[in-house]
């Protein structure tokens, strides 16, 4: 999967499922403070990822994700090992 | 296809909040720790009704059982979830706590508040990702006022209301509702040991409630009419508090 059909689908479910304006998701925007991805949001998105990327996310490995840019070089370090 | 789950089914309130769940149109699995024949009985009878029911046998105190279980079931039934949970299963070991063992307090509180951590933390992430789950925990008069006799029980039941309250407002957003159930003195196994024309006395109602009583209440909390009903204790004990 390339980056940009990472990004793509990672704009897609955030749009689809989580109901994210579209017009908010830029590379910089935070997952919490600009998008509002809460903790239960969480829940959501160990769900979608397993099924739109065939992996599970480990909590501890998101420790240092808080962007949209984080999430997505998140996804595609998993993609590529 | 949504799935209701009844813990310690086999029988008294368990098995007639499955009977009436089965009754309402949810296919529902039965849950039972040893009494296999009973639960056989109990599936048998819904089937026989025209319902749906599975038995599914696991300690809930256990929470590798669970997740093997579990897992065994989703995989059979890859477009299905548990939309509703009844946490049911407990036991008594009454005592007076001066003369109260270890096991008789441990096992108390890991059937009744460590069953219900385990299988409803199991269940929940289904409930939330399909926006819309029921999760109703039966507690008891004991866990509202305490009983003498019963400090663990009692203990285990209180701590299932907090817990009640706790956890309705973690999922309230993806409505996901949560609700603990008190009984009084319901005719069942539980309380056959009982001196029933005594206790029957502090009652105002001066009777005994029924299982099938509690489980009309637990069938309306699993359905839509109450599904602005969450973090609520409400009692069903013929007025004795």
């Amino acid at each position: 999967m390339t980056r940009q059909e990472i990004e793509q689908n990672v704009t897609d479910f955030l749009i689809d499922d989580l109901e994210i304006e579209q017009d908010v998701i830029t590379p910089d925007a935070r997952l919490k403070d600009d998008l509002g991805i809460d903790s239960l949001d969480f829940v959501d998105i160990v769900v979608i990822v397993e099924k739109r990327f065939g992996f599970k996310i480990k909590p501890e490995e998101m420790a240092g994700v808080v962007t949209y840019k984080d999430f997505c070089d998140y996804i595609e370090r998993k993609l590529a090992a | 296809m949504k799935y209701a789950l009844v813990t310690g089914s086999s029988r008294g309130i368990g098995r007639a909040v499955a009977l009436k769940l089965a009754q309402d149109g949810f296919p529902v699995i039965v849950n039972c720790l040893s009494n296999i024949d009973a639960a056989a009985s109990l599936v048998a009878e819904i089937d026989a009704a025209g319902g749906k029911a599975e038995l599914l046998q696991f300690d809930v105190s256990d929470p590798e059982a669970i997740e093997a279980a579990l897992e065994s079931w989703a995989q059979a039934h890859p477009e299905d979830y548990v939309d509703i949970l009844v946490n049911n299963a407990g036991i008594r070991r009454d005592n007076l706590m001066i003369f109260m063992q270890n096991d008789e307090w441990h096992s108390v509180l890991d059937t009744t508040l460590n069953g219900f951590f385990y299988l409803t933390r199991r269940l929940l992430k289904d409930m939330l990702t399909h926006r819309h789950g029921r999760v109703i925990n039966i507690s008891s008069l004991s866990g509202l006022k305490g009983l003498p006799g019963q400090v663990n029980y009692s203990a285990a039941k209180a701590a299932l209301i907090g817990a009640t309250r706790a956890l309705s407002q973690e999922v309230a957003q993806r409505k996901v509702t949560v609700n603990a159930v008190c009984p009084g003195f319901i005719e069942s196994d539980m309380t056959a040991g009982l001196d029933r024309d005594e206790l029957k006395k502090l009652v105002p109602m001066r009777r005994f409630g029924r299982a099938d009583e509690v489980a009309d209440l637990v069938a309306f909390l699993a359905s839509d009419s109450a599904a602005y009903i969450t973090g609520q204790a409400i009692s069903i004990n013929g007025g004795l508090y």
